[in-house]
């Protein structure tokens, strides 16, 4: 133990063990520093505090025809920048879109909104919805792939221990040309905002017979996790995309929510929230307008 | 004022025993060595240590943006960067954006021009954010420029006159 805070800059994921293998203090890795400086407002530093931005293995993107790798220290800016990104997971890059102002992008990074585990970081139903895997390089220099589902594991929590590090995600392109996907969250307002509900949809479109199949829903900040919503994705089954449809969908949101957070908020403010938000996926996914399904509008 | 007219070491927190750690950096075209310790914000050392009040210490929560500067040309809040973490960048605060010495950027001036500086609280940061804007895209539309200004509040001007003296500088 030491009685003042130490700070440390590796260079590279070698240095990253070195450091970490040895030390008996507790650990903070900070990267964008966007929740972690703020949390330590009125709490205690740790022993050590590892900066993990010069470290030019955790910063990159790579997109190929079957896979995508991310480093855990690539920022929102980036991702929201990456034409690979943008075109194999426009859904990650939207989401990244939306963080926080242009500043908290530039510094806010994937690596840092997994292990925050904040209910509602917006990258994480688009990561659950995506199935990607996490690269950790456990405090002893092992390394494991991991579930999404065994990483992040509760509000804030996450089964990392002292000096684990993310390193990055993988997921496999395993869905064709043919998969979409979008992203939209709601908040108090337009920009800047914490979401108060967000959700990230992928299935693969036969545009010819207009049906989607393999479709994933994940809706984030209705929980303490991002919670996959099977009846929404039930509705989609055997149906063609049409207004019908989307009135179906839009009434299966509404009860999904209304079931996960349940007078949370006013009823009507939160109908019409998620319709709105429901809109928008099916606009951003299906590239048409449907319109509200009428029965669930109450007046003002 | 320019960097270099101030002294370059200060101790940062005079007093306490945190170690210090030595940083270099390059600050409004200075090259810097700073002493600062682990948890010392980039903001609190920017000011304390060379002096650079323009930029503020508002909300130290990422959501006012009076701390705005840039670092590697990228506008970020200084609030929410730990000083050691910016060993080797390049910083920019509003002290170093004059165009030369005594005279104001075409960017500055537009601000004057427009009226888009009141109390003025908010304008180093205002102006850094747009800067940040224009390196990447030197002729946003009025969309682009509100939506790099989010991270930037305003009490007074009602934001208008900021899009407008924006605007006037990249049209040009
Ligand atoms: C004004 C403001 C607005 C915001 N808006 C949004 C928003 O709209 N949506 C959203 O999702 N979030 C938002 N956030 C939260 C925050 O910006 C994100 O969660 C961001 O992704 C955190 O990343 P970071 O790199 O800044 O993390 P840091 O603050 O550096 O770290 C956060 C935590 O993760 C740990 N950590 C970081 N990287 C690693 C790693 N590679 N391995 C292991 N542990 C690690 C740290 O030790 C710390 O506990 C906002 C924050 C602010 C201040
Ligand atoms: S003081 Fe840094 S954003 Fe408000
Ligand atoms: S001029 Fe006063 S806050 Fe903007």
């Amino acid at each position: 133990m030491t009685d003042f805070v130490r700070a440390a800059r590796p260079n590279d994921l070698g240095d990253v063990t070195a450091i970490t293998g040895r030390s008996t203090g507790s650990i903070a890795f900070i990267a964008g520093g966007t929740d972690l400086i703020i949390a330590h407002e009125n709490l205690p530093w740790p022993d050590l505090i590892i900066d993990i931005t010069g470290i030019a293995e955790l910063d990159f993107v790579d997109v190929t025809e079957t896979a995508v790798q991310i480093g855990a220290a690539t920022t929102m800016s980036t991702l929201d920048r990456h034409k690979g990104i943008r075109k194999s997971l426009p859904l990650l890059a939207q989401a990244s879109a939306q963080v926080g102002s242009a500043q908290i992008r530039n510094r806010a990074t994937i690596g840092g909104n997994i292990a925050s585990a904040v209910p509602a970081g917006d990258l994480l139903p688009v990561l659950k919805c995506l199935e990607v895997r996490i690269e950790i390089l456990r405090h002893d220099g092992r390394t494991e792939v991991l579930e999404f589902d065994d990483v992040v594991v509760g509000s804030g929590e996450t089964s990392l221990g002292n000096g684990d590090l993310i390193t990055g995600i993988v997921l496999p392109l395993k869905h064709g040309a043919n998969r979409i996907s979008a992203f939209a969250k709601i908040g108090m307002r337009e920009v800047l905002t914490i979401a108060r509900l967000n959700m990230a949809i992928a299935a693969n479109y036969d545009q010819a017979a207009n049906r989607v199949s393999d479709i994933r829903v994940v809706a984030g900040a209705v929980g303490p996790l991002p919670l996959r919503l099977p009846a929404v994705e039930a509705v989609f089954q055997g149906r063609v995309i049409d207004q019908s449809l989307a009135d179906d969908f839009l009434n299966a949101l509404v009860s999904e929510i209304d079931n996960a957070i349940p007078g949370r908020y006013s009823q009507s403010y939160k109908r019409r929230a998620i319709i709105g938000l429901g809109l928008d996926l099916l606009r951003d996914l299906f590239d048409r307008e449907f319109s509200p399904a009428l029965p669930l509008m109450e007046p003002v | 004022m320019l960097a270099k007219d101030f002294p370059q070491f200060r101790p940062v927190l005079p007093g306490t025993r945190d170690a210090a750690i030595a940083i270099t950096l390059n600050v409004n075209d200075q090259d810097q060595v700073l002493y600062v310790t682990a948890s010392d914000k980039l903001s609190r050392v920017l000011r304390r240590s060379l002096d650079l009040t323009g930029l503020k210490e508002g909300c130290l929560e990422g959501e006012c943006g009076a701390c705005t500067v840039l670092i590697n040309d990228e506008p970020v809040n200084s609030c929410l960067v730990l000083a050691f973490q910016v060993q080797g960048k390049r910083i920019l605060t509003i002290e170093g954006m004059e165009a030369s010495e005594g005279r104001l950027s075409r960017l500055q001036q537009a601000f004057l021009d427009k009226g888009a500086v009141q109390c003025g609280f908010c304008t180093p940061g205002m102006v850094l954010s747009a800067q940040g804007l224009l390196n990447r895209n030197p002729h946003p539309d009025e969309a682009e420029i509100r939506h790099a200004l989010a991270g930037n509040l305003c009490r007074c001007t009602g934001f208008q006159s900021i899009v407008e003296a924006i605007k006037s500088v990249a049209v040009q």
